[in-house]
C-alpha cells in the first residue's frame, strides 16, 4: 500500500515552499522512501516498551558555574544579513490589523 | 625529492631532522593544489596566504608541535574562525565562523597548516559529492568518477597529494566511503571520542569527525591529536586517550574476527568480493582466528538510519531562517515570507528531500510509526554487536558494496543511499571503524575492507589495520607516480 504524505502540510511544517514541478518530482521519491523504511513493520515489537537508543551512556557533565570570556556583539551578529544598534533587524513579527 | 607523495610520519621526520623547512612543505603542497585543482576541484577554500604565513611563524619556532608544517586540508562543515565555512550551501555561502571548531584548535596547537577547506555534498547529505551546491569534485583515479561522499574533497585532496592529511565527518558512512573510493585510511572514531564543537550538526546523535591519511599509523597520530574530552561538548568521552601511533607498534595478543556470510554479500560487485576473501587470508596469514556471523538486524540498518537521520536533520536545519546565518532571501513582504524564500532557495535538493523526510517521520500521528520505531531498531542493531563482541574483537566487511561511481550514475536517491549499506551500522551503534586500503580492481580503482570494533577500541584497530597494511602492501603513490609518467 502507497503510505499517504500530505506534502502541503510537510511543507509548512518545515518552512519550505516548492514549486508544482518540485512537488511533481518529489512527491513519489517521498513515497518510495517511506515505503523502502516501512521495512521497519517487519520487527514487531511494542515501540511503547522496551530500551530506546540513547548515543551516551555516561553521565553528561555540565560545566562549573563559572563567568567566562564570550563573543562580543559584534562578533554574535557578525553573520546576521541585518542588524541595527546591536540587534538583529527582522521585519514586523506582529503586523498591525 | 618529492615532498607530496611523503606520509605526514615521513615528513615529520625529515622537519625533525632539519632536512627541510616548513616554508617548502607548504610550497609544495599549494604548487600541487595549483597544478592539480583544475581536474580534481576538491577545494571550496584553498588558503595560499595564510598558509604561507604559518608555515613562515612555525618555521621560526623553537619548540614546535607534533604535527609542525604539516599541510592539513579541513571538510568545509567544521569551523574555521574567520574563514568563510559553507558547508557547501547556499544558504552558508558567506558564513564566517566567530570561533574555530575543537579539532581545528587542536590540529593548531600542534602547529599543523590549514591548506583549505574541502568540497563535501551539502551538509554531509550524499555520498558522491556531487550534492554540493558549487560544483562536483572529481575521483583522482578516474577523473569520470566520483570521490565518495560526503567528504569527498577531504579524500579527493589527500589521494591527489593535494594535502598531507585531512579531517572529515562522517555520519553513515562520509569519512570510510569516499576513503575507500580514493584509496586512503579513514577513521569513524567511537562517538564522544571525538569533540563535535564546530562541526556544523547534521543529525547530532550520529556525527563524528575523523582523519583521512595516507597511512594507519598518520591516522593514528591525527586521531591521537583530536581525540579527548572538550567542555565545549558535553557528549565528548572524559576517557584518557591512549598513545595510538606509539601503540600500533605493540602486539596485537588476540585477532578473533568475524566475517559475514556469503548471503550478506549476495548483492555486492564480485571484485569487492574478492578482496573481501584475499583480506580474510591475509588475517588467517597473521594469526587471526575467524569465525563466520550473521547479523539479522543489518537489513533494517539503512531503513532505521533514514528515519533517524533526516530526524534529527529537519530539527538542526531549522535555524536556517535568513536571521543570524548569513543568508537571507532579498524579496519577501513578510516575516513568514522571509523563511520561506530563504529555505527554500539556500537549501539545495537532497536537503530539502530529507528536511521533509524528516519532518514527516517527527509529525504528529507519524512518531511513533517511524521516529520511535527506528530509535527501538537502533537499540536491536546495538544489542546484536554487543552479543558479537562477547566473541570477538573485530568484525570485518568490505567497506563499499561496489568501488567509485561514474558521476551522473546513480540518479535515483535509493540508490545512492545504498551505498552505506556496510558503513551505516557503526554510526548507528556509535562504535569505531576504520577502512583500510586492500588493492586495485581490473579497472585500476582502489578498494577498501572495513574493521569494526568495541567502543573505544581504536588502539585495537590501528594494531590490526597495521599489521594488514603491511601485508597488502597498498601503494597509494601508485596513484600519483603513474600520472607522472603519464
Amino acid at each position: 500500500m502507497n503510505p499517504k504524505i500530505d506534502l502541503d502540510h510537510i511543507c509548512a511544517l518545515a518552512n519550505l515552499k516548492l514549486t508544482e514541478e518540485d512537488k511533481k518530482r518529489l512527491a513519489p521519491q517521498m513515497i518510495k522512501i517511506i515505503k523502502w523504511v516501512n521495512k521497519l513493520e517487519e520487527l514487531k515489537f511494542d515501540v511503547s516498551r522496551g530500551e530506546l537508543y540513547s548515543s551516551v551512556s555516561f553521565f553528561l557533565p555540565f560545566r562549573q558555574d563559572k563567568r567566562q570570556p564570550s563573543f562580543s556583539i559584534e562578533e554574535a551578529l557578525g553573520n546576521s544579513p541585518e542588524k541595527n544598534g546591536g540587534f538583529i533587524k527582522v521585519p514586523k513579527v506582529i503586523e498591525e490589523k | 625529492m618529492n615532498l607530496t607523495s611523503l606520509s605526514v610520519t615521513e615528513l615529520n621526520t625529515l622537519i625533525e631532522k632539519k632536512e627541510i623547512k616548513t616554508e617548502e612543505i607548504t610550497l609544495a603542497y599549494l604548487d600541487r593544489i595549483q597544478e592539480r585543482e583544475k581536474d580534481i576541484s576538491a577545494f571550496i577554500t584553498v588558503l595560499k596566504e595564510k598558509a604561507l604565513a604559518s608555515a613562515k611563524k612555525i618555521g621560526q619556532k623553537k619548540e614546535r608541535g607534533r604535527l609542525a608544517g604539516i599541510p592539513v586540508a579541513v571538510k568545509d562543515n567544521i569551523l574555521t574562525k574567520g574563514v568563510r565555512t559553507t558547508c557547501a550551501s547556499r544558504i552558508l555561502e558567506n558564513y564566517l565562523p566567530p570561533y574555530s571548531a575543537t579539532v581545528v584548535r587542536k590540529l593548531e596547537r600542534e602547529d599543523a597548516i590549514i591548506i583549505g577547506k574541502t568540497n563535501l555534498d551539502e551538509f554531509g547529505m550524499g555520498s558522491s559529492t556531487e550534492n554540493s551546491a558549487f560544483f562536483p569534485t572529481k575521483n583522482p583515479w578516474d577523473l569520470r568518477r566520483v570521490p565518495g561522499g560526503s567528504s569527498g574533497g577531504s579524500a579527493a585532496a589527500v589521494a591527489a597529494e593535494q594535502a598531507a592529511a585531512s579531517l572529515g565527518s562522517d555520519t553513515g558512512g562520509s569519512i570510510r566511503q569516499p576513503a575507500a573510493f580514493c584509496g586512503l585510511v579513514g577513521l569513524k572514531p567511537t562517538y564522544s571520542r571525538v569533540s563535535r564543537y564546530g562541526l556544523v550538526a547534521f543529525a547530532s546523535s550520529l556525527d563524528q569527525i575523523g582523519p583521512l591519511t595516507k597511512t594507519v599509523e598518520d591516522n593514528a597520530l591525527l586521531t591521537q591529536i583530536i581525540a579527548g574530552a572538550d567542555p565545549q561538548d558535553s557528549t565528548s568521552s572524559s576517557l584518557p586517550v591512549p598513545d595510538y601511533k606509539k601503540e600500533i607498534r605493540e602486539e596485537l595478543l588476540s585477532i578473533k574476527a568475524a566475517y559475514l556470510k556469503e548471503e550478506a554479500l549476495e548483492d555486492i560487485n564480485s571484485e569487492v568480493k574478492d578482496f573481501y576473501y584475499r583480506t580474510l587470508n591475509a588475517m588467517e596469514d597473521i594469526g587471526a582466528e575467524l569465525r563466520e556471523m550473521d547479523f539479522p538486524s543489518w537489513k533494517y540498518a539503512l531503513p532505521c538510519y533514514y528515519i533517524t537521520a533526516p530526524s534529527e536533520a529537519s530539527s538542526n536545519l531549522a535555524r536556517y531562517d535568513g536571521v543570524r546565518y548569513s543568508f537571507r532571501h532579498p524579496r519577501y513582504s513578510n516575516l513568514q515570507e522571509m523563511y520561506l524564500n530563504t529555505r527554500s532557495e539556500g537549501f539545495g535538493e537532497e536537503v530539502k528531500r530529507r528536511i521533509l523526510l524528516g519532518t514527516f517521520t517527527l509529525s504528529s500521528g507519524y512518531y511513533d510509526a517511524y521516529y520511535l520505531k527506528a530509535a527501538r531498531a537502533r537499540k536491536l542493531i546495538c544489542q546484536e554487536f554487543e552479543k558479537a563482541f562477547e566473541k570477538v574483537d573485530f568484525i570485518l566487511t568490505p567497506t563499499t558494496p561496489e568501488p567509485a561511481f561514474l558521476i551522473g550514475e546513480k540518479e535515483d536517491p535509493i540508490a545512492m543511499y545504498l551505498s552505506d549499506i556496510f558503513t551505516v551500522t557503526a554510526n548507528l551503534a556509535g562504535i569505531p571503524a576504520l577502512t583500510l586500503p586492500v588493492g586495485l580492481n581490473k579497472e585500476n580503482l582502489p578498494l577498501g575492507i572495513q574493521i569494526v570494533a568495541n567502543f573505544f577500541q581504536e588502539s585495537r584497530i590501528f594494531k590490526l589495520a597495521f599489521l594488514l597494511e603491511k601485508k597488502v602492501k597498498f601503494d597509494n603513490n601508485k596513484l600519483n607516480s603513474h600520472r607522472k609518467e603519464e
